[in-house]
């Protein structure tokens, strides 16, 4: 009788541990990305970018971005001198087309856009995709408990080589990013907000409308504000370059 | 053509019935601007500018427009160009206008992965900058002009995507597009073209068959090596309509072939991205349609006696081996954009300086400078006709 205590006793100890186990970072890391655009079937969005880089501050932009997973097309709607400009990304490769011009150019990962967004801040996010994660804790950021996450990336393609995030134990959603280089030397912070709100599998769930970047080194902004936000599945030939007229 | 329209007329007034949400949107730019080129006095290619009849002074106001109507499955795209330009030079003036569609295009998704197009497309592709070996179309990308944008050629479509990563397409080009060369030695013909990419990579092949000549087979691929280096290349194999044989023995008399016989182009460059957003590509193309540098120089010798065979039938670059080097700003900067491009013949070791710079005046208007300036004498290609030629301009972008 004693011995079958023992063994109750064993295993309630042990479902306990798993029950009560850390979180999962990777698949915190998932269900954040949602909110940014990641895992859904394909998302059209709008964004507008202010830039200011010390005291010049640049013309404001809109931007009409179709994404699906790590494949992206950012078409310029303002300014006018720009607009029908696209810029293509699949994978690692990119190329920019315009109105008029002979034949799409082939871009280099560093030529990323103006300001401090890259080209991957404007895409949807897949850092579930592109880093692995682990838990370092929890911080309370803005009166909100947080989870907080390091990030190393997986492969080449990623824009930013370590991330610090932290995501709202709450709403699974990240609130603020830290982006490091491969030294270690801190290049930018970003903070997200949330007034947005998306269907997905039945659910409504909240979804990114701004986000700040803000450069560690010089005193540089970017603000980009998310808006007619739509899931929805978007064709492979809109990210076909030979279809892009 | 007319059938194939009509039927994409019908499936799109059908599709538009199913898909009210139409989206429209237009915009334009309304360019002016002036040139100054200055002519070989001692030309042997085009003495007294007889041959050729080159503009000395032009001026032009052009106006360029995007007109587009889609929905989820229709797309209607319109480029129309509306001209006025006149040209000067020691005979007289010339008024020229014109009003045309530089492409124009109806896409309809028709099914998983399936897209039909009609329409006036421009098919030009490939990373390359200096020439276009992999397109039979665009071997020169426009350069001989480079005011002037490409006109596309009168083409249907069939394409398939099945996924991000590849793509093929097969289609019908039912003629060159407005102010093509006649005859036109494209009107219908066949294109195929498959194109796959990957993490790092992206290459596409092409085959082209045009009724009077020998197929055309190309390729073009690009490996982004890290996030500043690019390494690229362009491949081409074709026999050209007219080619005009010039034997190294200046005795010989010029042979003209058609088609000429079958020669390979290629090209293979390296782009290199700073930290500050600028890049230099190097170039390296060997035209197989070219002449040797012994060949060119009985080129120049035959042209004095018969300059307008020279020049109305010289091959699309005279030289066979070439270097490009091309330093320009960010092209994703908005502020402005600026290239210096430097070519070198090295066959007949001519060179060719090129300039171009934009720089925004206001939220809608920007001013442009482009200047030519090539360097040797009249018997190499660069400067065989011009001494020097300047465009000065502005653009106003609309609405």
């Amino acid at each position: 009788m004693n011995k079958i205590f023992c063994v109750l006793i064993l295993g309630l100890l042990g479902l306990g541990n798993s029950a009560f186990a850390a979180p999962d970072a990777h698949s915190i890391l998932k269900d954040s990305d949602q909110a940014r655009g990641g895992g859904l079937a394909g998302i059209v969005w709008e964004i507008r970018l202010a830039s200011r880089d010390g005291g010049r501050v640049d013309e404001p932009q809109r931007i009409l971005v179709k994404a699906v997973d790590d494949s992206s097309v950012a078409e310029t709607l303002e300014p006018a001198r720009f607009k029908g400009s696209k810029l293509l990304q699949v994978e690692r490769n990119m190329w920019l087309t315009r109105p008029g011009l002979s034949k799409p150019i082939p871009i280099s990962p560093r030529q990323r856009m103006s300001g401090q967004a890259s080209n991957g801040d404007i895409a949807a996010t897949n850092y579930a995709g592109d880093y692995d994660a682990q838990l370092k804790g929890t911080e309370t950021l803005d009166g909100e408990a947080c989870y907080v996450l390091d990030l190393a990336a997986k492969h080449k393609r990623t824009t930013y080589d370590r991330i610090r995030y932290w995501i709202s134990v709450k709403r699974v959603v990240g609130l603020k990013a830290e982006f490091y280089s491969v030294s270690g030397k801190l290049l930018k912070t970003a903070r997200f907000e949330y007034a947005n709100t998306i269907e997905h599998d039945g659910k409504r769930i909240p979804f990114i409308s701004k986000m700040v970047i803000r450069d560690a080194l010089v005193d540089a902004e970017t603000t980009m504000e998310f808006g007619t936000v739509k899931v929805k599945k978007i064709a492979a030939s809109e990210f076909d370059l030979g279809q892009m007229q | 053509m007319r059938l194939v329209v009509l039927a994409l007329s019908a499936f799109v007034a059908t599709a538009s019935a199913a898909e009210s949400d139409w989206r429209t949107s237009w915009d334009g730019t309304l360019y002016g601007y002036a040139n100054s080129t200055s002519l070989r006095d001692d030309s042997v290619l085009n003495p007294g500018n007889r041959v050729a009849g080159l503009a000395q002074h032009s001026e032009v106001a052009e106006l360029r427009l995007n007109l587009k109507a889609e929905n989820e499955s229709v797309r209607l795209t319109a480029r129309p160009i509306i001209s006025t330009r006149e040209q000067r030079n020691a005979y007289g003036t010339q008024q020229r206008n014109e009003a045309y569609l530089s492409r124009w295009q109806v896409q309809v998704r028709t099914g998983e992965g399936w897209n039909v197009a009609a329409g006036r497309d421009v098919l030009n592709w490939g990373p390359a900058q200096f020439r276009s070996p992999s397109s039979p179309f665009y071997f020169d990308n426009g350069r001989s002009d480079p005011m002037r944008e490409l006109v596309g050629m009168d083409t249907l479509k069939l394409s398939l995507t099945p996924d991000m990563q590849s793509s093929v397409s097969l289609a019908r080009i039912v003629r060159s597009g407005h102010g093509a060369a006649q005859p036109d030695v494209w009107r219908d013909s066949w294109l195929a073209k498959l194109d796959r990419r990957g993490d790092e990579w992206a290459y596409g092949l092409v085959a082209v068959k045009a009724p009077n000549l020998p197929a055309f087979y190309g390729a073009h691929g690009q490996i982004t090596v890290s996030d500043a280096l690019m390494l690229y290349g362009e491949l081409g194999s074709s026999a050209q309509a007219v080619a005009l044989q010039s034997s190294a023995d200046a005795a010989q008399p010029f042979v003209a072939q058609a088609p000429g016989p079958r020669r390979s182009t290629a090209l293979v460059g390296a782009s290199h991205a700073f930290e500050d957003g600028t890049s230099l590509a190097a170039e390296y193309l060997h035209e197989g349609h070219g002449y040797t540098a012994a060949q060119e120089s009985a080129y120049f010798q035959r042209a004095v006696a018969a300059p307008d065979i020279a020049l109305g039938l010289a091959p699309r670059l005279l030289g066979r081996d070439y270097l490009h080097l091309v330093w320009q700003s960010n092209l994703m900067d908005e502020r402005g954009y600026w290239r210096l491009m430097f070519t070198r013949n090295l066959s007949d070791g001519g060179n060719e300086i090129a300039a171009y710079g934009e720089t925004v005046l206001g939220s809608e208007i920007s001013a442009f400078a482009l200047a030519v300036l090539p360097q040797g004498d009249a018997r190499q290609e660069f400067s065989a006709l011009l001494q020097r030629s300047v465009t000065l301009g502005l653009k106003i972008a609309l609405p």
